[in-house]
């Protein structure tokens, strides 16, 4: 108990959820915890339960059965507890066209901090911050419809950190999303981990989950099939086989380097290209002494 | 109306308050009913026109374009009104068709007259406001004037939507395409169908997906958000009370 109790953010005991009566279950009994200031990929086959997971987290599904809990106690399902809590869990949905309700990003922006009943000064100073912080200041007086998929993705971004919650979710972020807006996303998702907010991050990118992640939460069928640390995930063959993943290519290209004699075998796995890199260069200086 | 919405949000006077122009624009439109006077009219018809095209910044042809569309309904409709056929030739002018005439008076015809003077000077006040202020503008007005909240949701979404939904029925339309879903005219009726039954179940999903996403963050059942501020100018307002009353004055001068 203690302090390792307080740290834990959200946890799931044998949560089942079903769409509708008498059908297939989404969830099926998940059972997590997540420490604070985490980072955490959640992955797994379509359909396996991430985004009905996600939408469970904040209180907008509510289990058949089996209890979420949060900071420690179980969700408060009346008006005043879910208004709470979804004021501290915030998602950014995959399409950002089923976020963005508004014609105007300025109106968009507002709605949250707006229900949390911020007084209005207070709700604009926050809505400038967050246009500066997400470099929004280029688009912000176009409307939602003329925006590009990346800029959305930006504003439906700056609508949930505007309201400043502990624990961020975003579902598929880089989903059909150019090379430039990924990275971007991704930027902002790194600061975001550097103020201590915790984030779940739904994915199908194993390169990127093994680089990125503390955690990584493997989905099966409504259920948790692994949670563990990214290599100890991306090296278990069989469970990358069962979730349709593949192992990503820096480790599979640093175990035939090993194979083949090219590279010593080290105590912790590669985790990027760059870090592979380094790995090599190191061998070759030691070899050519 | 999608020009016209691509054209307010480039337009110069875009930044001008909202309230500002639907003041003006709705005064104007007032004065040229009621009066019912050609002068009055014409005089709006063109300040209208300077303002959109020179001031709005909207090119001249495209104003154009846009005015003959009402132009073309409102000639038809006045024919109605100019043209008669009778037996007995009238005073304006006749011309004689085998025992008829199709001829028209003098009063008829200047009543014609005022009536598209009237209706195209109404028109152009519409255009000034709505190819100069983006919608969600409209909106912020007619909540100040204390329009219903439920009408003013409604158009907020709807408006939105409208574009989503137009995306999507032209992205299904372009994958029926690519499969020869227009072959012929019974195929391509078919596909249309499907394309409207595919639209429909898709907004009935998407309308899911936008209230589990407006509840996620705290949406209680009424959309409260703030708007970008654009000030009331003091010039710009002495300028739209100068002009109401010249038209007043004219309005009162041509009636003694």
């Amino acid at each position: 108990m203690g302090a390792e109790a307080d740290d834990i953010i959200i946890e799931a005991k044998d949560v089942c959820y079903t769409y509708e009566e008498g059908g297939p279950h989404s969830l099926n009994g998940v059972s997590l915890k997540i420490r604070r200031g985490r980072k955490v990929a959640f992955m797994g086959a379509n359909g396996c339960g991430k985004s009905t997971f996600f939408l469970c987290c904040n209180g907008i599904y509510r289990p058949d059965s089996g209890t979420l809990f949060f900071h420690g106690r179980p969700i408060d399902y009346s008006k005043k507890g879910l208004l709470d809590l979804r004021g501290k869990v915030g998602i950014v949905f995959q399409d950002p066209d089923n976020q963005l309700f508004s014609a105007s990003v300025y109106q968009e922006i507002s709605f949250g901090p707006m229900n949390l009943g911020l007084p209005e000064d207070e709700v604009r100073k926050e809505i400038e911050q967050v246009i500066d912080f997400l470099e929004i200041t280029p688009f912000r007086d176009r409307p939602a419809h003329a925006l590009s998929g990346g800029q959305k993705k930006q504003v439906s971004i700056a609508d949930i950190l505007v309201m400043h919650p502990e624990v961020i979710i975003l579902d598929e972020p880089a989903a059909a999303l150019d090379a430039k807006h990924t990275k971007m996303v991704n930027q902002i998702v790194e600061s975001l981990a550097r103020e201590g907010i915790t984030i779940l991050m739904a994915t199908h990118d194993m390169d990127y989950a093994l680089a990125w992640a503390d955690e990584i939460v493997l989905m099966h069928e409504g259920k948790v099939l692994m949670q563990a640390d990214p290599v100890t995930v991306c090296t278990n063959q069989e469970a990358l086989k069962m979730t349709n993943q593949e192992e990503p290519a820096v480790l599979r290209l640093y175990e035939q380097l090993v194979k083949k004699g090219i590279l010593n075998q080290r105590k912790r796995p590669p985790v990027s290209m760059a870090e592979l890199e380094r790995y090599i260069e190191d061998s070759g200086a030691s070899k050519s002494l | 109306m999608i020009v016209v919405d691509k054209l307010c949000y480039r337009s110069k006077l875009r930044y001008v308050n909202a309230g500002e122009k639907f003041v003006f624009s709705m005064v104007t439109l007032l004065f040229c009913i009621i009066s019912r006077s050609f002068l009055i009219a014409a005089i709006a018809f063109f300040v209208n026109g300077f303002l959109v095209v020179k001031k709005g910044g909207i090119s001249f042809g495209r104003y154009i374009r846009l005015l003959a569309v009402p132009f073309t309904f409102l000639i038809l409709s006045t024919l109605a009104v100019i043209v008669n056929i009778s037996r007995v030739p009238l005073d304006a002018y006749a011309v004689p068709v085998g025992t008829f005439f199709i001829t028209g008076s003098r009063e008829s015809l200047w009543f014609g007259m005022q009536l598209i003077g009237t209706a195209m000077a109404s028109v152009s006040c519409l255009y000034f406001l709505s190819l100069n202020t983006t919608m969600t503008d409209i909106l912020d007005v007619l909540d100040q004037l204390h329009c219903p909240e439920i009408m003013i949701e409604l158009m907020m979404l709807i408006y939105r939507f409208i574009f989503v939904l137009m995306e999507t029925a032209s992205s299904i339309m372009v994958s029926q395409k690519s499969r020869l879903g227009n072959r012929n005219l019974k195929i391509s009726i078919q596909s249309f169908g499907q394309m409207g039954a595919g639209l429909f179940i898709r907004a009935l999903r998407r309308s899911n997906a936008l209230y589990d996403a407006m509840e996620s963050r705290c949406y209680d059942g009424k959309i409260k958000v703030l708007s970008v501020q654009h000030p009331v100018k003091k010039k710009e307002v002495i300028m739209i009370i100068l002009y109401e009353f010249i038209l007043l004055a004219v309005w009162i001068g041509g009636k003694m």
